[in-house]
């Protein structure tokens, strides 16, 4: 889709397992006076650039892109048509581009500009295109104040005005909205990948390091101590059964993506005989009032009908820890623990 | 003739480094294959971990999927006890840049630089338009590879390129490259049959663009009097400099690289001719506008290692350049080296460092 | 070897507001970045070396923003680097754009440190878009729990801390809160977030941006002459350590005991309570300003709590402490770390205004990132030689 594979690959690996992810967000960008003119103008079938001593900037910028001195706000409308300084044909465009079919990204000096805007030229075929060639800019019918009001240039002197042309905004422009959206495969690790495995079947793996003793979870690939790799030679069984030594209610705030409601407890759980300390862990089946440090518990896994239902954020099998109803531990060596 | 000095206590060296295996898809960690470089170069240098006093790392949120991606990284330093250490959201060559101005200060001998990337986790296509302005550019979508393209077509309406020279660029390097054992990919390719193919962003086609590679850098450096305690050969730091040009590239001539010839300047390029160029020409049309802004002339070797035609590990190419440089300076009996890195659209920001072996009298001032 | 004196010679910072939607990103950037040319008597061209510090980059969604701002700040034609050291971003940058000047290199740095987080959601890029996020208050909230804990200390420390630091920014015309009715009751009784942190208790989330000019010895000494005193560094340092490891310690991590000894030391200060005359903490929750004071050594273990009971770090008192208001008055991120060295630039040079501490000529200013894993600490002055060896 993007043209970046590779002819002949050496050493390459496949990988057993992925996760994908996606990280998507939708920015709200202010646009500032300058920016917030340009769109403002767009919306209103102009191109403007901004004046810098005797040259006209295009795109418009807050200062002179030579000598970063503040502009003064003395805006100047270029075009109508302009010239194709550089260009290029994209013949698989991506999901990002401004157009669905094969088109150009182009330098455009606009006539009376002293710098070259870049956007897209529909000119049909890559047979149209010419460095040189004259373009005019083709309006979408309703414009917001964003770069792709302008909906592409088009090969010639005039510009392309829908007929369903809803005009200008009433009110400047002075925001943007910007939706990012990637989408990332991560490769699971084979340490990873026995944890999560482990944690399916209900069991905690650690990984102890042999030259400092300690261990770890959740797949670590090495020591950061003596910076070296855990293999699964080093892999132990943990206990199911620890001590609560810290703690913290959370209260939860909204944002896109947020799962919870009510006040949610964590706790820091130290398993029995080990130096592991699993932090910020589900409590359950305790009110937020009653939770303090020393409390017994053990880990509780969801069965397989349940397995189903888990919310996303979930530790894969692991729903959370349990009080066990034995004694509080309160010795205060053994309980001041984090790490 | 350079000013006939000897090296001082102020010089720094390279004294050793490690270049991760360059693949499309790695199943390990970032922090895995840094992990792997740093005892790499550590080996490499004769020492441990531990006689490191400064780390610096080179590497990106976005390019890894996620915030703090670089805190995971910390791990593989051994950073315990805690370390002077510190990171740039910039390719490694940048990182070794702020360890050599930090080793400068004089308190302490050795530093080791990283750089670090998995571009194979997602689209690159999708990624870039985000490092670009967020109101006019990154709306468009426009990706590193469009970038490229354009400023390829106006080298070639300028007549400074042709697309058979591009093409000879893509040959020689990935011949190149089957002597280097980090490269990705190599072969013996007919020029005419790559300009038989299709284009992917005119007028670029496949193999004028480098792959997508998963990969890892370390480099350890070190003051002279370390450098030459520890190391039969250091590979000096004759001069190291970094210089930007204004973001649009609408605003800026695309058919020079007025940073990289700067950056040329500052690090001392004039002062006596390089045998090998290592640079950071992921495109093919940037290699003779890069060549022609340092002024090497046509016996310099350029890219020997394959370069990042070969293995485009982002965020790592440029120090890849740096350690292929002194490669062939200790390795391969070359005297004198410059290596190249490169961030933003069209050539933006562009860093030189040249470096020396045997032949070195001190550093450019 | 270089190590030559560096001087601050200006310093500018935004009006840090929870969203500044009257400018565009790079506007943000160059209104701190131009208060600070102007405070040096100085002009873009004069410019040598541009450094520019921001935590991640998913706050705005513009990755790599240095390469957007290279003209917006006077970078085009120079070198231009950025630095990302998590919370501690800010600080980094201060300590590479002096560096650029102590050894030589360059003569004037322009140092710029940001973020413009209002357009994003920083709990939604703190969690990397997941459900059940517990945000930063979530992760340090047994951290505090802890050195209650260990030390004893009574349950209104922090909330001492947070009325102290607000009024502190009543003070301070920059500062993103102006919480005039602030007390004791209306922080105990604001809304639990992270038990046992309350609501005013923790940082708000700012945009802002702050800016650094750094010069060499003569620039200093000219713009001393010209009456306008800079601050002088007399020691810069930074630590990381891994997030976890069984047996590490978050509430006296060895980083921040290690990185204070450094700096300390650099600095000729073998008494921090005597010879610092005040410090600017980075403390975006109220019971980090304690557990600071002692994992810095400037208090002995439990002293830190009994000198925010005692008024002790009250602008007033014998050891102020965040005099700006702090974090928990402003907190753009990538800012933050820049600002704590700037505030305590700003006390040596007598210029804080309304929040001066009289006389101050010795300052501290610290900020920690990630899992209280990274730090960068400094000490300015106003001479080269406070202590007169």
């Amino acid at each position: 889709m993007s043209g970046h594979q590779s002819v002949v690959l050496r050493g390459e690996i496949r990988v057993a397992e992925a996760v994908q992810s996606t990280i998507q967000f939708p920015y709200k960008r202010s646009l500032g006076p300058v920016v917030g003119a340009f769109m403002t103008a767009l919306t209103d079938r102009r191109i403007i650039g901004i004046r810098s001593g005797d040259r006209v900037i295009v795109p418009p910028l807050e200062w002179d892109p030579d000598t970063a001195e503040e502009l003064a706000h003395d805006f100047v409308d270029v075009g109508p048509a302009g010239t194709v300084e550089s260009w290029t044909w994209v013949a698989s465009p991506t999901v990002q581009h401004p157009l669905d079919r094969p088109f150009a990204f182009a330098l455009v000096r606009m006539d009376g500009a002293d710098t070259a805007l870049l956007h897209a030229v529909d000119a049909g075929s890559i047979d149209a295109m010419s460095t040189g060639m004259r373009v005019a800019p083709k309006w979408r019918a309703q414009r917001t104040g964003h770069i792709t009001d302008l909906e592409a240039f088009v090969p010639g002197e005039e510009p392309v005005v829908p007929a369903d042309d809803a005009g200008p905004v009433a009110e400047p422009v002075t925001m943007m909205d910007y939706n990012a959206s990637i989408t990332y495969t991560l490769p699971v690790t084979p340490n990873a990948a026995r944890a999560e495995k482990a944690n399916e079947e209900g069991r905690f793996l650690g990984l102890k390091c042999p030259v400092c003793g300690r261990t770890y979870t959740g797949g670590k690939g090495y020591c950061p101590v003596d910076a070296i790799e855990l293999r699964s030679e080093h892999e132990v069984d943990l206990p199911q059964h620890g001590t609560i030594t810290n703690y913290t209610i959370i209260t939860p705030v909204q944002y896109p993506g947020q799962t919870e409601t009510e006040p949610f407890a964590r706790v820091h759980v130290w398993l029995d005989g080990t130096d592991v300390v699993l932090g910020y862990q589900p409590l359950l089946e305790t009110p937020n009032a009653d939770v303090h440090i020393g409390i017994r518990v053990s880990a509780v896994w969801a069965s397989d009908a349940e397995l189903a239902d888990l919310a996303s954020n979930a530790e894969g099998r692991l729903l959370g820890w349990m009080p066990t109803g034995e004694p509080d531990l309160t010795d205060p060596d053994l309980v001041d623990r984090i790490q | 003739m350079p000013d006939s000095h000897e090296p001082s206590s102020d010089d720094i060296a390279l004294i050793g480094w490690s270049i991760s295996p360059m693949v499309r898809n790695t199943d390990k960690t970032e922090a895995q294959l840094l992990l792997e470089v740093i005892t790499g170069a550590v080996e490499n240098a004769g020492i441990t971990r531990r006689e490191v006093d400064f780390t610096c790392a080179g590497s990106c949120d976005y390019v890894a999927g996620q915030a703090f991606s670089f805190v995971q990284n910390i791990d593989a330093i051994g950073a315990w006890p805690p370390k002077r250490d510190s990171h740039v959201e910039m390719d490694g060559a940048w990182a070794m840049y702020e360890a050599w101005i930090r080793l400068q200060l004089g308190d302490i001998d050795v530093a080791v630089a990283m750089g670090s990337g998995r571009s194979s986790t997602a689209d690159p296509a999708l990624i870039y338009p985000m490092e670009m302005d967020p109101y006019y550019l990154a709306p468009l979508g426009t990706d590193a590879a469009s970038f490229a393209a354009l400023q390829a077509q106006a080298l070639l309406d300028a007549g400074k390129v042709t697309e058979r020279q591009m093409a000879e660029v893509a040959a020689r390097c990935r011949r190149d490259a089957q002597g280097n054992p980090h490269a990705q990919v190599t072969g013996d390719f007919a020029v005419d049959d790559l300009l038989a193919e299709d284009y992917v962003r005119s007028p670029l086609r496949r193999h004028d663009l480098p792959p997508i590679t998963d990969g890892a850098v370390a480099v350890v450096i070190a003051r002279a009097d370390k450098a030459r305690e520890l190391c039969a050969n250091p590979v000096w730091i004759a001069g190291f400099a970094h210089y930007s040009e204004l973001h649009y590239p609408g605003m800026r001539s695309l058919t020079s690289s007025p940073s990289t010839t700067l950056a040329g300047k500052a690090a001392g390029l004039e002062e006596a001719p390089v045998e090998v160029a290592e640079l950071q020409s992921a495109f093919t049309h940037e290699e003779p506008l890069l060549v022609e802004a340092l002024g090497l002339g046509a016996d310099v070797a350029v890219n020997p290692s394959g370069g990042p035609l070969a293995a485009n590990p982002i965020m790592a190419t440029g120090l890849v350049r740096i350690a292929e440089a002194a490669s062939a300076i200790r390795d391969r009996g070359k005297h004198r080296a410059l290596a190249h890195s490169t961030s933003g659209p069209c050539l933006q920001q562009n860093l030189v460092c040249v470096l020396e072996g045997q032949t070195f009298k001190g550093a450019a001032k | 070897m270089s190590h030559q004196p560096c001087a601050i010679v200006g310093i500018g910072q935004t009006h840090h507001k929870k969203a500044r939607r009257d400018v565009s990103y790079a506007g943000l950037a160059r209104e701190a970045a131009l208060r600070a040319l102007d405070d040096a008597h100085m002009t873009w061209s004069d410019i040598d070396a541009v450094v520019v510090g921001k935590a991640p980059d998913l706050f705005e969604g513009v990755m790599k923003p240095e390469l957007y701002l290279t003209d917006a700040l006077g970078a085009a034609g120079k070198p231009m680097f950025r630095v990302h050291t998590a919370g501690s971003v800010g600080g980094t940058t201060g300590i590479v754009a002096s560096h650029h000047v102590e050894t030589g290199r360059h003569q004037r740095v322009l140092a710029v440190a940001l973020e413009k987080q209002s357009e994003g959601n920083a709990q939604f890029a703190l969690g990397s878009g997941r459900g059940a996020s517990i945000g930063a208050g979530g992760a340090f909230a047994p951290y505090m729990r802890l050195y209650m804990k260990r030390t004893g200390a009574p349950d209104d420390i922090g909330p001492l801390v947070a009325v102290k630091d607000r009024r502190n920014a009543l003070k301070n015309p920059y500062a993103h809160l102006q919480l005039k009715d602030i007390s004791l009751e209306t922080v105990k009784a604001s809304p639990m977030m992270w038990d046992p942190v309350r609501f005013l208790e923790s940082c708000p989330s700012s945009d802002g941006a702050c800016a650094v000019v750094f010069t060499d010895e003569a620039g200093g000494k000219a713009a001393a002459a010209d009456g306008r005193p800079p601050a002088w560094i007399l020691g810069s340092a930074v630590r990381s350590e891994p997030s976890s490891f069984p047996g590490r310690d978050p509430v006296r991590p060895q980083g921040a005991v290690d990185c204070a000894a450094d700096v300390f030391a650099q600095a000729g200060i073998t008494n921090p309570l005597e010879q610092l005359d005040c410090a600017e903490l980075y403390v975006p929750f109220s019971w980090y300003e304690p557990m600071w004071l002692e994992a810095h050594d400037i208090a002995a273990p439990t002293e830190g709590w009994k000198m925010v009971e005692r008024g002790d770090t009250a602008l007033d008192g014998s050891f102020p402490v965040n005099m700006s208001g702090g974090v928990l008055s402003s907190n753009p991120i990538g800012a933050s770390g820049l600002l704590r060295f700037a505030e305590a630039a700003l006390q040596v040079r007598g210029m804080a205004g309304e929040h001066q501490v009289d006389g101050a000529s010795v300052a501290l200013a610290q900020a920690y990132g990630a899992s209280a894993q990274y730090f960068s600490m400094w000490v300015v002055a106003s001479s080269l030689d406070p202590f007169g060896a």
